[in-house]
């Protein structure tokens, strides 16, 4: 049993807040990964599970052992924590022949020759590089230095994987390609892995949980399931998904014929049953959020009969191949909505039809979802 | 102009017996004064840019002022430190002396080099288990073969070359400098020139190796960063 424990951690540099307070627990066996834009303090955390950075404050723990407590002055070095790591641009050691760069951290813990050629000879069968044992690294392609720098951090039988946005340097072709055959090792090896990435496709598809970071704080953690349907708030909606949730502006009002979301350009009448979370926010300004397949084009000519309905114009078709991305527009308001098909061409007005159970409401001043 | 009347190698034996003892002495001394520099100055360059720590800045300004010291500002303190040390007129004096002055500089070269080694090397090597001294014995040592050819001939040329700190620190036999030896060749009221050009030529016999078997790694030393290892 492998579970990370992560509490109060906090790491700053200088003026900067990379990490802050964090608390956090990975399961055992769970494929975890680390989401966010760029400086969000991913890399930091992970880092900071590696050893490879002091904290400032908090406490880690890898299974049952204390590896990293400030309060207790405990910050045990990368070597004695059972982890290894895969790094964005491989790290492989570039004097060195695939076999010693594989074997290198067998050789540093004085394994037994014959027991680290065997484990070597394994591994490279396992990720189909046997044939590239005798090579140096500049007379590899990036998908095979990949695959060495993956070995290297298998050969070891560590309890736990760190990877460090190991796909981004691939070709979008190899990316996807490397990206299934990650999943398949990790949930074969059964190890506990923690990944780093700030493409949230990559995270969607690898992930048992992700976490999304930004600014050092956390934003949500759970199922890519949870963070797509579920999301808690304005950033988490807005991040995850491709293409990105459609946010308008409205005042939620109660008239006549039950709540409605006032959007200016049009009205959206809300089903009778609302929360009562809900109910406090009449009279108040909301985020109205919803994402571009939850939005259709509707059969019915007159907007005004249905009270999910909008009438806007079409500005843009651009096909993706499997589905249309419509550009739609009514005063202000612009929304994306992918369809499979549209009898409209561009710069025709068309009635859109939206699909209420799946709309995200968020309250404006804190950004947080409203249930 | 006509071909010389009696061709000889005469002056250059007389000039090998004059000179030999001085250029045991210059060879050993600039092997060895190269060498420890170029090492230390490996170690500091790895650590001043791999392992950083409070100061490490200020530590390398300080390293590179003593570029620009010039050897007569310290020429007297100097003297009287190697004397109180007993090191005057001797061979371990001069590498003392010599690896302490070229400390600077290979500082510089190596601390340069090693900025171009990516830190996540280092980090893999950490989490592969390696402490502070196994990474730069198997890792960042390996890589360095550039840096150690460009910062040793360097050395090589500069210890081998002065005579300043050779005249004045080493005038008996036992460790004279062939540089120092070279000058001593004419006499003080005549110079007899076919011996003391023969002088020159032994004397620049060593550099004149170093290059040839040198030039080719020199030359990549010199661009290495220009284009993307």
């Amino acid at each position: 049993m492998v579970s990370i424990t992560i509490k109060n951690l906090t790491k700053t540099y200088g003026n900067t807040i990379a990490v802050k307070d964090l608390n956090l627990q990975i399961k055992d066996k769970e494929f975890f990964v680390f989401l966010g834009p760029s400086g969000c303090g991913k890399t930091t955390t992970l880092f900071a599970i590696a050893g490879l950075v002091e904290v400032d404050a908090g406490e880690i723990w890898i299974g049952d052992e204390l590896v990293t407590s400030v309060e207790q002055g405990i910050h045990k070095p990368p070597r004695e924590r059972e982890i290894s790591m895969v790094f964005q641009d491989y790290a492989i050691y570039p004097h060195m022949t695939v076999f010693d760069n594989i074997a290198f951290p067998l050789q540093i813990r004085k394994t037994d020759k014959h027991e680290i050629e065997e484990r070597v000879k394994k591994t490279a069968e396992l990720l189909g590089i046997s044939q590239l044992l005798n090579r140096k690294p500049r007379q590899l392609s990036g998908g095979q230095r990949q695959r060495v720098a993956l070995g290297r951090a298998m050969v070891r039988r560590p309890k736990v994987f760190l990877m460090d946005e190991p796909l981004a340097n691939l070709d979008a072709k190899l990316r996807v390609q490397t990206r299934t055959e990650l999943k398949k090792l990790q949930l074969e090896l059964g190890v506990t892995t923690v990944y780093v990435t700030h493409d949230q496709v990559e995270a969607m598809t690898m992930a048992d949980r992700i976490m999304v970071q930004r600014d050092g704080i956390t934003e949500q953690i759970g199922t890519p399931d949870e963070l797509y349907n579920h999301p808690s708030n304005l950033f988490v909606a807005g991040f995850i998904g491709s293409p990105e949730m459609n946010f308008m502006d409205c005042a939620l009002v109660e008239e006549k014929k039950g709540l409605c979301l006032d959007a200016k350009e049009f009205k959206i009448f809300l089903p009778s049953k609302v929360s009562s979370e809900l109910r406090s926010f009449i009279g108040k300004q909301v985020i109205m959020g919803i994402r571009p397949e939850n939005i259709y084009e509707s059969k019915s000519v007159e907007a005004n009969t249905m009270e999910n309905a909008v009438k806007m114009t079409l500005d843009l078709i651009e096909p993706v191949g499997p589905f249309l991305l419509l550009h739609l527009r009514a005063g202000r308001i612009s929304l994306v909505a992918t369809v499979k098909d549209t009898r409209a061409s561009a710069g025709q007005e068309v009635i859109m039809e939206m699909d209420l159970s799946k709309i995200h409401l968020f309250d404006k001043k804190t950004t947080k979802a409203i249930v | 102009m006509e071909p010389p009347l009696s061709p000889t190698i005469e002056p250059l034996i007389t000039a090998f017996n004059l000179m030999k003892g001085p250029l045991l002495n210059s060879l050993i001394f600039t092997g060895a004064a190269m060498i420890l520099s170029c090492l230390l100055g490996s170690i500091n360059g790895y650590i001043l840019t791999k392992i950083r720590f409070k100061g490490s800045n200020t530590i390398f300004l300080l390293f590179s002022i003593g570029i620009f010291l010039p050897y007569q500002a310290v020429l007297v303190p100097l003297v009287l430190t190697m004397s109180r040390l007993g090191l005057y007129n001797n061979i371990a004096g001069l590498i003392l002396v010599h690896t302490t002055y070229g400390i600077t500089i290979t500082t510089l070269l190596f601390r340069n080099f090693y900025g171009l080694i990516p830190n996540s090397l280092i980090m893999a090597a950490k989490t592969d288990g390696a402490g502070t001294w196994t990474i730069y014995r198997r890792v960042v040592l390996p890589l360095s073969l550039l840096p150690f050819v460009v910062a040793g001939v360097l050395q090589f040329t500069s210890i081998w070359n002065d005579f300043l700190f050779g005249v004045v620190l080493a005038r008996g036999a036992e460790a004279l400098p062939a540089s120092v030896q070279l000058a001593n060749l004419k006499g003080t009221t005549e110079v007899t020139w076919n011996i003391q050009m023969a002088g020159t030529l032994w004397y620049a016999l060593p550099v004149l190796i170093i290059y040839i078997i040198m030039g080719k790694y020199l030359i990549r030393g010199y661009m290495a960063g220009a284009i993307k290892g």
